[in-house]
């Protein structure tokens, strides 16, 4: 069996247009059947795909300046896809896929140590400490195509993999065997009311991620935009979701050195 | 279950015959036996009835009549949406398309029409080969791109004449068509079992190329959400 | 034989060696392994087919298309829907959540009458026909304008029918809860002689300057400003913002101007001074299209409004004040607008003529990139009801609310007089109240006083789907159903400048034994019998909207939503035929001045000054995905954090997340402080949203609400709500 082209895909989040509205948080809430609880304001604890951060550059008042910072999985490429979670764990609950660079997590097969959560830089897995509870009725809005995770497993953003795969059935059931950009967007993406995400296959020139970013391909896919940067880049992790900024601080910021400067 | 009555005389007339010893060595082997007997029986005839229960489906459905009247065969009921998904057991709206009257004096129809099609009832039909909630099983990818046969997992279900029963696991909730109806788990033919195994075999076979890092075959995602 | 020990091992190595044999073990072991993966009490949401429909978003005065994913019967998500000119694929984070309404458990399932304090389910018969008794009584007792109706919008047919009620009833007081745009329209009627909204072309704009407007907080329709604010980056145009505290638009914005709060008139007016007395207006446009320069030249060019003096009152410096002025001048396309946070207290009417004006100097007025005037529609023409003479004398009081009065002739809704006017006189002006929206119990300001004058109405009734505050206070609910269980025309997308009617559909039959409001409004008119009922000829509320809509009908039924995309501004339509920027009507007004914050600063060292965010709302409360989005700057556990800066927290000894009570003139409440440099020192910030008394357990109790802290402010010029804030005093606690 021939398989089409492998896809590489990835995000680039503007961080001067985001303006930190949470459109994109809900909109994850609500196609990935994030569960909620009474009191979700240890952010440690709370289940969310996607978080905003509210980053300051640290500077008094007036010179005072924010900037928000949506977070979704970074989906690490690592080397050779040996991300830093996928090569931790114990129980191949998560795994790198090669057709299109895509970490995925699968809740039956995790037993919760742990431990990808401690390898994972940026934050972006989270360990259901309770049982998701809906309240009686709400949970008619439920999506089927994505799984409810029980308590004791890990979860973390798929970059909406099951729009990919409802994406694919229609092309199939279409006969085709390729999508266009626009068939498979991500929650966020398509939610934004800015217009700060962008999401395609990085592999793809003609795709909107690739010619914003520029990825150099050969070099683990460093940005070739002196705007866009990528999270703790210094750490090899390689990941998919990059962000455009014209302020040097958010970019010093996105690297974890903002004290030393 | 008749095995332990026709021995009993032979085992009773051991001790008088042998010595201490030899009957206490035979009265071990034979407790041995029981003990054996026992569990094999528990293990292939109990525990299988135990763990399976069995439903009636509501009504009982003759898809090979159905194949001889329809044009396009399973397809004419089982087909694919326009949003790509699969349609699996026919809705009642489909059915009432011929029944929305009996056609014949089977009492079969005739209570079908009376329950099902009058109040508008959906039927719950029990669907052999559901798979658990956290499978993603597309089923145009297997049909249209990979061109294979309804058969191959559903085996020959369009020449039946009669709805077998269903059986659930009570431990898991499963169908049994999953773990399949050898208890042993043997399989003779493609359709026999639908665990996670038996897809990738057949991925193996059909050289679906793996993206997986971990495990060098397909990637997590293909088969789970 | 006997059965010793030994037999009995035997028997259980046989036994062993018995399951080991059989399936038993393997098999058990893979069942258990699979039970211990799938909870039965893990929910599984059922499959099926997906399909999309597309609605019109009524959750705010946005009127955002909607694309709403449905599985079967169930609503599972809402997407914005691409080809929807007014937000293009957006959504905010309430119209994403939207299914979280539809499926609340605290949705008001039939009609309630509050009998001792609490709700019984009634019939809709019932409800119905007690409310027509007492509206019965007081037009048979002659006081038909003893009945007041408050609503969130005045357009569409909805409000429309509700209004039309009350005329034929023969009372004036149809209320619209306030807004920015009471502030606008009432500027554009008197400077262009336009009934119209002002829409804003700021996708165009080149240089954007916001006086207070929180403009990614909620102000206009967020998705629309949102790509706006996105389109003017990419143009390469600049976004400034005035503001106290480092909003969320100030941090995006390209330049902050941390003013002091309550000075953007003064800012504004300053700014014309700056542009007149260096002659930077732009000429030709002033020249051939406005009127009564003079004027403005004797108003703006006073000493108070000097650079000096302006930077003296905002707090910034003379030289920012002059150079934002020319910077505003140079610009392509300048735009200016205001409308504090987002855009639910309407502000002074002065403030917002002065940036109408500033406006109109650069010539960004009815042009490309400027403020449009975008007319009412005009779909809905029934004919005059006829009215009898009960319902001719009653139109004839003045309105409850002083709105049209001599005093305050420009104004249509004066929402927050409303509560004085209640507590006058040993009977309440005010008999039966209905609520269709807005939620006032919440949203208005003034504390405990508004509460007890709302109380003084001996009978309430509600339209709220949910057990809101009103809800909660009201004598009936009468629950309509949520924006996904009905038909809705939608006119106008609040600040979108052009004009869009959407059509919100029923996506998924409704739930509960609802009803539409407007379908309430028609038998009561029913009961009433007479004139009342001769002026409602509709069945229904569907039927209605379908004859009004006439040939349109069916296209907003396709489509679900028209567009006039060639839309082109009308002349002006003053006795000038040009801008005025003076006329009688304008000098009858109240002089500008700046209002201060109400308390004395002397017992109130500090100001508390509210603020608005996207992941909470004024009337709706919140559903539980924005609670749990809602950062943990603003809610920690149960309590509320108000922001100050750092020293003003040295001064009052008070460390980062400490406990602390706020107290103002209107009130006091517990919460906790949030140390931040986006803050002026001096000043509180504090979230609007929170302290609900109803709603769901996720928002229910926590944290206090800041409309109970602050007050009402009249302005002087229009009567409009004006209030932006408090003198106040934090405390360690």
């Amino acid at each position: 069996m021939d398989q089409p082209k492998n896809k590489r895909y990835g995000m680039v989040i503007d961080l001067d247009k985001c303006t930190g509205c949470g459109a994109c948080m809900v909109a994850c809430m609500a196609e990935n059947n994030i569960p909620f609880r009474d009191d979700d304001t240890d952010k440690l604890l709370s289940v969310s795909w996607m978080h905003v951060y509210r980053l300051s550059n640290g500077k008094p008042f007036p010179q005072a300046e924010e900037c928000f910072l949506p977070r979704p999985c970074q989906h690490c490429e690592g080397e050779h896809g040996h991300s830093p979670c996928v090569s931790v764990c114990p129980a191949t609950a998560t795994d790198y896929d090669m057709h299109t660079g895509i970490v995925s997590q699968i809740y039956t097969r995790c037993f919760g140590c742990r431990y990808c959560m401690a390898a994972c830089p940026y934050h972006v897995r989270q360990f259901n400490w309770w049982d998701p509870v809906w309240p009686e009725g709400m949970e008619r809005a439920l999506n089927p195509d994505v799984s409810v995770r029980m308590r004791g497993v890990v979860e973390k953003c798929s970059f909406c993999y099951s729009r990919y795969q409802t994406a694919l059935n229609r092309a199939y059931v279409e006969g085709r065997r390729e999508l266009a950009e626009e068939e498979y967007q991500t929650a966020c993406a398509q939610a934004c009311p800015a217009g700060a995400i962008v999401f395609g296959d990085l592999n793809n020139p003609r795709h909107r991620v690739h010619r914003i970013v520029q990825p150099d391909l050969a070099h683990g896919g460093r940005p070739r935009n002196p705007k866009a940067f990528r999270l703790l880049e210094r750490l090899g992790t390689h990941p998919k979701v990059y962000y455009l900024t014209g302020r040097d601080w958010v970019r010093r910021a996105g690297d974890n050195e903002v004290q030393k400067s | 279950m008749e095995e332990p009555k026709s021995s009993a005389p032979s085992s009773r007339s051991e001790p008088g015959q042998g010595g201490q010893g030899d009957g206490a060595g035979g009265a071990i082997i034979l407790f041995f036996i029981l003990g054996l007997a026992a569990s094999l029986l528990v293990g292939w005839v109990a525990f299988p009835a135990l763990l399976y229960s069995e439903k009636r489906q509501p009504v009982d459905f003759n898809h090979a009549l159905h194949n001889e009247i329809v044009d396009h065969g399973c397809a004419s009921c089982h087909f694919f949406r326009a949003d790509g998904g699969f349609s699996g057991a026919p809705k009642l709206a489909q059915c009432i398309e011929c029944h929305r009257e009996a056609n014949s004096d089977d009492p079969e129809e005739i209570r079908f029409v009376e329950e099902y099609v009058k109040p508008g009832r959906e039927v719950p039909w029990l669907v052999y080969a559901r798979q658990p909630d956290c499978v993603f099983f597309s089923h145009a990818a297997h049909v249209r791109l990979g061109g294979i046969d309804c058969a191959v997992c559903h085996g020959p279900m369009g020449e039946s004449t009669s709805l077998r029963p269903y059986q659930e696991n009570r431990i898991t909730g499963y169908s049994r068509d999953i773990w399949g109806w050898n208890i042993a788990g043997i399989k003779r033919n493609s359709w026999d079992r639908m665990k996670m195994d038996d897809c990738a075999e057949c991925h193996a076979q059909a050289r679906v190329p793996g993206g997986s890092v971990q495990t060098q075959k397909d990637g997590c995602f293909v088969c789970h959400k | 034989m006997k059965i010793d020990r030994r037999s009995f091992l035997a028997f259980v190595l046989g036994g062993a060696a018995g399951t080991a044999l059989s399936p038993l073990p393997w098999k058990l072991t893979d069942d258990i392994s699979i039970w211990t993966q799938n909870w039965p009490w893990t929910p599984v949401p059922p499959k099926g087919e997906t399909t999309y429909v597309d609605s019109t978003c009524t959750l705010c005065p946005g009127g955002c298309g909607i694309r709403v994913r449905r599985v079967e019967d169930r609503v599972v998500k809402i997407e914005g829907r691409n080809d929807h000119p007014v937000n293009r694929g957006g959504i905010c984070p309430l119209g994403a959540a939207g299914a979280q309404l539809l499926y609340s458990p605290w949705r008001v399932r039939q009609p309630l009458k509050k009998m001792d304090g609490r709700f019984v389910p009634v019939s809709w018969e019932q409800a119905i026909g007690e409310i027509a008794g007492v509206l019965r009584e007081l037009r048979e007792a002659g006081t038909p304008e003893a009945v007041a109706w408050i609503a969130d919008t005045d357009r569409g047919t909805t409000a429309e029918l509700c209004r039309r009620f009350l005329t034929v009833y023969g009372s004036p007081n149809f209320i619209r809860t306030p807004c920015a745009q009471d502030a606008w329209e009432t500027a554009l009627y008197l400077t262009q002689g336009q009934r119209a909204t002002a829409g804003f072309d700021l996708e165009r704009a080149t240089f954007l300057l916001s006086l207070g407007s929180g403009l990614l907080e909620g102000w206009g329709t967020p998705p629309f400003v949102f790509r706006a604010r996105g389109a003017l980056k990419d143009n390469n145009g600049r976004f400034v913002q005035a503001e106290a505290r480092l909003s969320k638009t100030a941090a995006k914005a390209d330049q902050w101007l941390p003013i002091l709060p309550g000075s953007e008139g003064t800012l504004a007016f300053g700014l014309i001074h700056v542009l007149l007395k260096e002659g930077r207006e732009r000429k030709p446009f002033v020249a051939a299209h406005t009127a009564g320069l003079e004027e403005l030249k004797r108003q703006a060019l006073q000493e108070a409004f000097s650079p000096e003096a302006v930077a003296q009152a905002t707090g910034l410096e003379a030289k920012a004040v002059v150079e934002l002025a020319r910077a505003f001048a140079a610009a392509e396309r300048p735009l200016a607008v205001c409308g504090r946070g987002a855009g639910r207290v309407p502000g002074g009417l002065q403030e917002t003529l002065a940036v109408h004006f500033l406006n109109a100097l650069v010539g960004s007025v009815n042009v490309e990139g400027g403020v449009i005037a975008v007319p009412e529609p005009e779909y809905i023409r029934w004919p005059e009801p006829e009215m009898d003479a009960v319902a001719s004398k009653g139109m004839q009081t003045p309105r409850v609310d002083g709105a049209g009065s001599e005093r305050y002739p420009h104004a249509r809704y004066l929402l927050n007089r409303l509560p004085e006017a209640l507590l006058q006189g040993d009977r309440p002006a005010v008999r039966v109240l209905f609520v269709s929206g807005g939620n006032p119990f919440y949203s208005l300001a003034g504390g405990e006083r508004t509460e007890k004058a709302l109380a003084r109405i001996p009978l309430i009734v509600s339209f709220s789907p949910f057990l809101d505050e009103t809800a909660a206070a009201a004598h009936y609910i009468l629950p309509a159903p949520t924006h996904l269980e009905r038909w809705e025309d939608v006119p106008g997308a609040a600040g979108y400048p052009k004009p869009v009617v959407g059509l919100a559909r029923p996506v998924v039959p409704p739930r509960f034994a609802t009803m539409p409001t407007a379908d309430v409004v028609l038998r009561l008119a029913r009961r009433l019998g007479g004139p009342i009922r001769a002026a409602f000829p509709w069945e229904s509320h569907e039927a209605c909207l379908r004859q009004t809509l006439g040939p349109a009908w069916e296209t907003l039924r396709r489509k679900g939503f028209a567009v006039e995309e060639g839309f082109k501004p009308q002349p002006f339509e003053t006795a000038s035929r040009k801008f005025e920027f003076a006329n009688a009507d304008l000098k009858r007004l109240a002089a500008f001045r700046p209002l201060p914050a109400p308390g004395d600063p002397g017992a109130f060292k500090l100001t508390l000054v509210p603020f608005d965010t996207l992941r909470l709302t004024a009337a709706l409360g919140a559903p539980p995905f924005l609670v749990k989005a809602l950062e943990s700057e603003i809610l920690l556990k149960n309590d509320i954090r108000v922001e100050i800066h750092p020293q003003t927290a040295r001064d009052l000894g008070l460390a980062d997340g400490a406990d602390a009570r706020i107290t103002t003139p209107q009130g006091s409440a517990r919460v906790k402080v949030y140390l931040t440099e986006g803050i002026r020192p001096g000043l509180v910030g504090m979230a609007r949203g929170l302290g609900r008394g109803a709603h769901d357990r996720y928002l229910a109790g926590k944290g206090v609400s800041a409309n109970r802290l602050l007050a009402l402010v009249e302005d002087p010029s229009s009567g409009l709500e004006a209030g932006w804030g408090i003198r106040a005093r934090l405390e360690r606690a």
